[in-house]
């Protein structure tokens, strides 16, 4: 009970007051505790915890590979990359550095750094190093190796060198299946945005209109739309609008024209410029829907979730929710 | 409790945390360790931790729990429980891909016991894939327990929780991959998000799973309203291990967060009518720097 319940509520509000009391208190102590020491902690317990995961992982998918259960062939592979992964990452060092360039074996450096002299007159070829020649090659090797002509990369820093193998995996392998899982995103918003923006009911219509309008608005075409155009598109949907209320023919085509007329006044009055009024003008409209009732919302959501993340961690430290020890 | 005496207490509670804030800020530098340009956020922090225990104070003195509004995401899981139950499919549970360090993934590993609270009571399958293995070891404890107090040890199977990658994409396809070949009935995706959230989202839309998304991360939050069925915005999320539990003291968390929520209203309007004030020439102090934001 007391290992199991109390120590880990006594860890939690101790270590929990003392980052909290980091933010007020002017001490080195503390706050080097918080910012540097209490994280480093958790580094080496998650460092130690990837190996429980990896042998869950490995375990998981031998079952299912063995059991031949349903997709199994995606855990051979899995079973092999996992494999793969850990023999360049651990026992393949490669980026073999000669100068400048870089090379994925020794052999290879090797033989970049020696060159075969066949004179005219010579028997057999000798192998140069430098200004040094030599009738074996297996002598010239050793002679570069001994100078020091060629700079493995150290191990651990193999993994972010390129000519490693780690890091041609990681180029061309893992980066794009990354990048191609990233793409997905694209059809999936544009998915996700055909549902929602279906004009349902009063807030997808609204949603609808925000869309269109901050779309057009940020592309360079939406600032060749005059305002006076948006006023006409005004005029004609409020019409349609009236029209879909009212029923009543004579009533919507008296609205419509008159709408059309004073919008023609005001336009001739003011000379028809592009970009007034400016509540009517594309770009700038979006911005104002960007910058003031989309701000306000989300200004709104992130306070609740401060606020939720501030009573949810003083429930932690003051031991009033112990759900997370499966209470 | 007589709610004058309640508010009352409240008023002089925060007035003395203030008056302590100032005092502290006075203290001679030889031993003044207090930052002072910290002051309001001191002020704020004592008074939800105040506010706070004394709403857990008053639950004491009642047998009626305070009112918590209905939150359709949270009664909905529940729901898309029994329609796992009933079509015979796992329900997946995702807790975001970030690790115990996150409170929204501690929040996600709370809400992980109440659903395989769930699970052990209807017998039904559950599977949570998990990208850190910090949080697949606390999702383990968590579920077992919950097994256990169901009186179901039986049915709980370590392997229910296993760990995939730590990396994003790697853990959003395998996830995408177990939705596609095991079809699960319900999705549950509750944790810290980034990017991965819509591939969820949408793979889970397109089986027909019953989905519920809970998180934090306010980027991502319009990800799941589109996509998802039910998703607990914020500080709901946050609200749902005080919902599933119905416990006193938790629900008293949360009318404490409501209170201070109606706290930092009076203080925002406050701001900007004395700021406004100060423009205009009108006022010779302003709020807003006073308090030194």
């Amino acid at each position: 009970m007391i290992l199991k319940r109390y120590i880990p509520i006594a860890i939690v509000a101790i270590f929990g007051s003392l980052t909290l009391s980091a933010w007020f208190i002017d001490n080195e102590t503390i706050e080097t505790f918080a910012n540097d020491d209490a994280t480093q902690f958790f580094d080496i317990i998650a460092a130690f915890a990837v190996f429980l995961g990896a042998l869950n992982l490995l375990k998981l998918q031998f079952i299912k590979f063995i059991k031949k259960q349903k997709g199994w062939q995606y855990s051979a592979i899995s079973i092999i990359s996992f494999f793969f992964a850990f023999t360049i990452g651990f026992f393949i060092r490669g980026a073999y550095f000669v100068e400048d360039k870089v090379f994925f074996t020794e052999e290879a450096a090797l033989e970049s750094l020696i060159t075969v002299d066949i004179s005219k007159g010579q028997q057999e070829p000798s192998y140069k190093v430098q200004e040094n020649s030599f009738k074996d090659i297996s002598d010239a090797k050793n002679f570069a190796i001994k100078q020091n002509l060629i700079t493995p990369v150290d191990w651990g820093a193999h993994v972010q060198k390129n000519g490693s193998l780690f890091q041609w995996m990681f180029k061309y392998i893992f980066s794009p299946l990354s990048a191609t899982m990233f793409a997905l995103l694209a059809f999936f918003v544009a998915s996700a945005s055909f549902r929602a923006f279906r004009a349902r009911n009063f807030e997808a219509s609204l949603l609808l209109l925000a869309g269109i309008i901050i779309m057009i608005g940020r592309v360079p075409a939406g600032g060749l739309i005059s305002s006076w155009m948006v006023m006409y598109l005004i005029v004609l949907v409020s019409g349609l609008y009236i029209h879909y209320l009212k029923k009543k023919n004579n009533v919507t085509i008296i609205f419509t024209l008159a709408g059309f007329i004073l919008v023609t006044i005001a336009g001739m009055i003011t000379g028809w410029p592009l970009d007034k009024p400016s509540i009517f003008y594309l770009p700038l409209l979006q911005e104002w829907i960007y910058l003031v009732p989309n701000a306000a919302g989300s200004t709104a959501i992130l306070m609740g979730i401060g606020l939720g993340i501030v009573v949810t961690s003083l429930r932690y430290i003051f031991g009033l929710e112990k759900s997370y020890l499966g209470e | 409790m007589n709610l004058d005496k309640k508010y009352t207490t409240y008023i002089v509670g925060i007035f003395l945390i203030i008056v302590f804030t100032i005092l502290l800020t006075m203290l001679p530098s030889s031993i003044n360790f207090f930052k002072e340009e910290k002051s309001a956020m001191f002020v704020l922090t004592l008074s939800v931790i105040f506010i706070m225990l004394y709403e857990i104070r008053l639950t004491k003195f009642t047998d009626k729990l305070p009112f918590l509004r209905s939150i359709p995401g949270l009664k909905a899981i529940e729901e898309a429980v029994g329609r796992s139950t009933e079509m015979g499919k796992p329900i997946l549970f995702v807790p975001g891909i970030m690790d115990m360090n996150e409170v929204e993934t501690v929040a996600g590993v709370v809400v992980l016991g109440h659903v395989a609270n769930m699970t052990a009571k209807y017998e039904t399958e559950l599977d949570v894939p998990v990208a850190r293995a910090i949080v697949m070891q606390a999702a383990r404890q968590v579920s077992k327990e919950a097994y256990l107090t169901q009186g179901r040890p039986e049915l709980y199977n370590e392997d229910m929780v296993h760990y995939i990658t730590d990396d994003q994409f790697a853990y959003a396809a395998a996830v995408n991959g177990i939705m596609q070949r095991d079809e699960p009935a319900a999705c549950l995706y509750m944790g810290k998000f980034f990017a991965e959230s819509l591939l969820f989202a949408e793979t889970g839309n397109s089986i027909g799973a019953i989905q519920i998304a809970g998180t934090g991360s306010q980027t991502q939050i319009p990800f799941f309203v589109t996509a998802c069925d039910y998703t607990l915005m914020g500080e709901e999320f946050f609200a749902a291990s005080a919902y599933l539990s119905q416990e006193a003291d938790l629900i008293a968390g949360i009318t404490a967060q409501d209170l201070i929520k109606v706290i930092l209203v009076i203080v925002i309007l406050f701001g900007t009518v004395s700021r406004a004030l100060f423009d205009l020439g009108l006022v010779s102090f302003d709020f807003i720097t006073l308090i030194g934001i």
